[in-house]
């Protein structure tokens, strides 16, 4: 039990060396040698946490799969050249971390989630990269800017919260199983949680995204010249000046 | 065997099994049905040579679709190319495990309650449903983008707007079905609408149950919310390049998604397996025999609104996409937002399930739609009459 921080701070550094491999880089590439390490890392946290896969009905198994894809398509979203895919791997991540949310028995937050963030917010991402860049891969995707740094911030706050984690007890875990079951519902309880205790940041947050609304109409919103307005501009001037609405 | 069946997981894995046979079966032959609607609806013969009536022509088609040449043309994006089909298929195919098909099951007899016909009964089976339904974009936008062909995504631009902006009224108006419940669970939405003079929620929110039919046409790009495949603009949609099997995944995929829809609209609106007055047909019906008659009555109530689906598409024309736009923004959201604002006021006041409440608001709102849409003077997906029309380059002097 003593080696334990030693082996999980020795693959983090082994996965943020495969990561610095992996980032896209404009001389000679290391990409292979980055996929090796990063597999081994994972592969690693795999055996490490092989122990909490004998669970009751395979929810063990579940996490360590799902946690697996979540973190190889993560390390694809930064890592690889065309923005289209990156942003198809986030869809990825957030649709495997549904099932980690659902053993947990929140199962509210993973249908928030899905509908949210996959069904709503990416979709609008992917349509945007896909308008705009519609053929090949520009100079900032093929090359990342500072590789060695962001590597450093990003792995040295997961070795942080993983510090945490490690001084923490081993949950007991929510019971899947209950999902159906007698009781309050997650959903109802989250319910009551966002209406009782939390109603100010509720309000708040709502007033927020009715400004941004506001907002987005202000901005978007042009006036159509009319017939009489063409008629008293000259042909070249059409459209150039739009009077704020 | 039996005794296997009383254990919900086994009942599941079975009640999958069979569901998803009949699905792939009802799919292939909504084609066919399709096919033999319209020609009946432009009075002609419609499929007749593959088997007595033209039956075995769905086999046909398949057989066809499987044995055709595969084409993936050059320039396209390989992987999502592939895997826009797969995505429109697989989740086409798995929104039916949280309908409630049959309601609770005493497999053995003895008295007891074993199972819940239903492959999964969570918390959250209409937001299941919703999330099923967001992801479905996906196939949609990967399918048009990864073909490389401006017409295909152009469709694709259209289709994923209309689907987004129909979301919203979709989910206000289960919203207001959710609040009048309390529960997000199928099974306990059906049963709130039966028994101790209860009735389906259609007679307490008719305006509700439009927008979610609506919606769900839009949903399912079904005409006359098709924009995606408008032929004579668009060639064939945003599965232009598609070939074979593919393309006939693609169609699989939309059926599955209108069985599931109407599925939906069942559950919430009709009372699902219930029919009044019919003997059998009650919660307390727990034997083998009434869970077959109840899926029967759930799937004919499906096989309804497939028709009426059909009906619509051979019936109505395609809308402009500047009135499909506003029908959605400025027609459907507002008068799902009164409905919802006003079922909350009905919850905080306790008459939520009172039928002179419920029906009597829809009646009131229907009638300020009315009077609004005539004050207006224009119906809200024409072209506004005092709109002149946008002429540009009218004073060009000629060269």
């Amino acid at each position: 039990m003593n080696h334990w921080p030693t082996l999980v701070y020795g693959l983090f550094a082994m996965g943020a060396l495969g990561v610095y491999c992996l980032l896209p880089r404009a001389e000679r590439s290391m990409r292979a040698a980055g996929a090796v390490l990063g597999a081994a890392a994972l592969a690693g946290f795999l055996v490490l946490f092989a122990r909490y896969a004998v669970s009751p009905q395979g929810s063990g198994v579940v996490f360590l799969v799902s946690g697996a894809i979540a973190i190889a398509a993560a390390v694809k979203v930064i890592t690889h050249e065309r923005p289209v895919y990156s942003a198809l791997y986030f869809v990825l991540v957030v649709l495997a971390i549904t099932p980690l949310l659902i053993l947990q028995s929140a199962e509210f937050a993973a249908a928030a989630l899905v509908i949210i963030y996959a069904g709503a917010i990416l979709v609008t991402y992917v349509f945007v990269i896909m308008l705009a860049q519609q053929s090949g891969a520009a100079h900032y995707d093929r090359q990342s800017r500072e590789p060695f740094i962001a590597v450093l911030a990003g792995f040295l706050t997961t070795a942080v919260v993983a510090a945490g984690i490690m001084e923490l007890p081993v949950p007991a875990g929510g019971d899947p199983t209950a999902m159906g079951g007698e009781g309050p519902s997650n959903t109802e309880v989250i319910g009551r949680v966002l209406m009782a205790d939390y109603s100010a940041a509720l309000e708040i947050a709502g007033v927020l995204l009715l400004i941004a609304m506001i907002g987005a109409v202000v901005i978007s919103r042009k006036r159509v010249p009319t017939e009489d307005v063409v008629e008293s501009r000259t042909p070249g001037m059409i459209g150039r000046e739009v009077p704020p609405y | 065997m039996m005794s296997l069946l009383e254990d919900q997981f086994w009942f599941s894995a079975a009640l999958a099994l069979v569901i998803f046979g009949a699905m792939m079966t009802a799919v292939a032959y909504c084609i066919y049905f399709e096919r033999k609607i319209s020609a009946w609806m432009q009075d002609r013969k419609g499929p007749n040579r593959v088997g007595p009536l033209g039956l075995l022509q769905p086999l046909a088609d398949g057989g066809k679709f499987l044995l055709k040449e595969d084409i993936i043309p050059a320039n396209v994006d390989k992987p999502l190319f592939v895997l826009a089909p797969a995505i429109a298929f697989g989740l086409g195919m798995i929104g039916f495990v949280v309908l409630p098909w049959g309601g609770r099951v005493d497999v053995d007899g003895d008295g007891a309650v074993d199972v819940i016909a239903q492959v999964a009964d969570p918390g959250i089976g209409l937001l299941y449903l919703l999330g099923i339904g967001g992801l479905a974009v996906y196939a949609v936008v990967l399918g048009g983008w990864a073909n490389n062909n401006k017409y295909a995504f152009f469709a694709a631009m259209r289709s994923t707007a209309q689907m987004l902006s129909y979301e919203i009224p979709m989910g206000l108006a289960i919203l207001v079905i959710v609040l009048m419940t309390g529960s997000l669970r199928l099974e306990a939405i059906v049963l709130s609408q039966l028994g101790g003079g209860n009735v389906w929620n259609i007679v307490h929110h008719p305006l509700a149950f439009l927008i979610l039919l609506t919606t769900l046409f839009a949903e399912t790009n079904r005409t006359p919310f098709d924009l995606a495949e408008a032929e004579q603009e668009l060639i064939g949609g945003y599965h232009t390049e598609y070939s074979a099997l593919k393309f006939g995944l693609f169609f699989l995929g939309e059926y599955a998604h209108m069985i599931t829809g109407s599925g939906l609209i069942v559950v919430m609106f009709l009372g699902g397996w219930h029919l009044p007055w019919v003997p059998g047909l009650r919660p307390e019906d727990v034997s083998i025999g009434a869970m077959v008659l109840k899926m029967s009555v759930l799937g004919l109530k499906i096989a309804a609104f497939l028709f009426l689906f059909m009906w619509v598409r051979w019936t109505l024309p395609r809308f402009r996409f500047d009135q499909l736009m506003r029908l959605s923004w400025k027609g459907m959201l507002p008068v799902a937002l009164a409905l919802v604002c006003y079922t909350t006021w009905l919850v905080y006041v306790g008459r939520a399930t009172d039928i002179r409440w419920t029906l009597g608001g829809n009646a009131v709102l229907m009638a300020v739609v009315l009077v609004i849409s005539g004050v207006l003077g224009s119906p809200i997906t024409g072209r506004q009459a005092h709109m002149p029309a946008v002429r540009m380059f009218a004073s060009r002097p000629a060269r």
